[in-house]
């Protein structure tokens, strides 16, 4: 009896909630008349019991025949580039992981210890962080991404409805994305587990130390917005990949997710207290210069446009993006046209 | 190594063939209330073999599509659910079974009238 419990429940628990109950009882049911069939009045065993279970099959795929579809996050049409976005952020993260280790190793022997702890926690912190954004990025593409070639799939299809074949100067290199994803994953591994080492390295005949770009106090708050700042740039390089070809659609997304990008990265480098307030007077303790030297005074003034130079060249880079998505989407719908 | 071959090819097209047709054959006899395990046998009988693990999500899906309706028996000492054609079920059932007569007929056809000659077995 145990173990028709135990095969009923293993089907069940595979069901949507509403339908368990129902399908429940009819199984039991169905078990015992098989019971029945084979033995008759004689007394059952449990040999008996396993044959019938065997008979009727894998729980797994009853449940699978009971649904009539197999439940997915991420469709065949996805998967293969998912596996391989998947690969890529994994193996970046851990490889970037594991070469700040190593720096921090040479830069600083004798805390190797400490660089050892932080480098497991970055690593129990930073791969399921990637695997799950992945993941996430892939599912609301499978869900409203649309790749699912609707016109394809829709019941009165035309033969003129087919996508035509995306020029050359349209289609998106393979390498290209997967480079763009591999910059981001680096680069948010690096904000995220080694931002103290995010500024000017200071060497007096040995590493002395780091005069820190950033403001540490607050980087905790900030480093949400730039871990928005990165998921989602690895999501476009991903939706890249998948697509394969400049289209209105992608070039129209490019822009959203720059556009965000760009005023989140604007409103986070505008605060007093996103920079390293102690930023001069830190290089000044260093020793690199003296406060009114004109190496001070280069620098501190760089420093003050630091900001606006930076918003400058962001704004540039992801503006050609957009710019050069959009030319490119025109060529590939003029030849389709 | 051939004759195992062959076997597969043979296994897996029968599986298809009769994959097709069982639901004719599961229909035909719901004219009157039966329950899943009674079907199973009463089929069997009949020379249509169908497994209970194919069978009961077959006949929830033809429910769910509006073919079979279905009631729980719960009187005798084992509960079971009886399913019945319903009035869309017949017609289409009917339907099916003029569609079914004409692939048997020109299927027969085409078998008797060309696969012989080529492989000149008579």
């Amino acid at each position: 009896m145990e173990m028709i419990n135990r095969y009923v429940y293993a089907v069940a628990h595979r069901l949507p909630q509403g339908q368990r109950e129902d399908i429940a009882v009819e199984l039991r049911g169905l078990i015992e008349d098989m019971l029945d069939e084979r033995l008759g009045d004689s007394d059952r065993t449990a040999k008996d019991i396993e044959t019938v279970l065997l008979d009727l099959g894998n729980p797994k795929d009853l449940a699978d025949k009971y649904r009539g579809t197999k439940k997915c996050l991420i469709g065949p049409e996805l998967f293969d580039s998912y596996i391989l976005v998947l690969k890529i952020v994994l193996i970046v993260v851990a490889v970037s992981i594991g070469a700040g280790f190593l720096i921090q190793t040479i830069l600083e022997p004798f805390s190797i210890l400490d660089h050892f702890i932080n480098m497991i926690i970055s690593i129990f912190t930073a791969l399921p962080m990637a695997f799950a954004w992945t993941t996430f990025g892939f599912t609301m593409g499978e869900h409203y991404g649309g790749f699912k070639e609707k016109h394809l799939q829709n019941k009165e299809w035309q033969p003129s409805d087919l996508p035509g074949i995306p020029d050359e100067k349209g289609k998106i290199k393979r390498s290209d994305s997967i480079a763009g994803i591999v910059f981001y994953a680096i680069g948010l591994v690096f904000l995220t587990f080694s931002s103290n080492y995010f500024g000017v390295w200071v060497f007096n005949n040995k590493f002395t130390g780091v005069v820190p770009f950033l403001n540490e106090e607050t980087y905790g708050f900030y480093l949400l917005f730039i871990i928005f700042i990165f998921g989602f740039g690895i999501l476009k390089e991903g939706f890249k990949l998948v697509i394969g070809k400049w289209t209105y659609k992608l070039a129209l997304f490019t822009l959203v997710i720059n556009a965000i990008s760009l005023t989140a990265i604007l409103v986070m480098i505008k605060q007093a207290n996103f920079w390293n307030p102690k930023f001069m007077n830190g290089l000044v303790e260093s020793g690199l210069f003296a406060i009114g030297s004109e190496g001070f005074n280069i620098v501190s003034q760089l420093w003050g446009k630091l900001t606006f130079w930076l918003l400058v060249f962001l704004a540039i880079a992801l503006i050609w993006d957009i710019v050069n998505g959009f030319i490119k989407a025109r060529k590939t719908s003029n030849l389709m046209g | 190594m051939v004759d195992t071959n062959i076997n597969e090819h043979l296994d897996r097209l029968l599986q298809e063939l009769r994959r097709g047709t069982i639901t004719l054959g599961v229909l035909s006899q719901l004219f009157e209330p039966r329950y899943g395990y009674s079907l199973v046998t009463l089929l069997n009988e009949k020379g249509i073999p169908i497994e209970p693990g194919t069978l009961y999500p077959l006949l929830r899906r033809l429910e769910k599509q509006g073919l079979l309706n279905s009631e729980w028996d719960t009187n005798e000492a084992r509960p079971r659910k009886y399913y019945l054609l319903s009035n869309t079920g017949k017609e289409v059932y009917d339907l099916l079974v003029i569609e079914w007569k004409s692939i048997v007929t020109s299927l027969n056809n085409i078998i008797s009238n060309g696969g012989n000659e080529k492989n000149g077995n008579d």
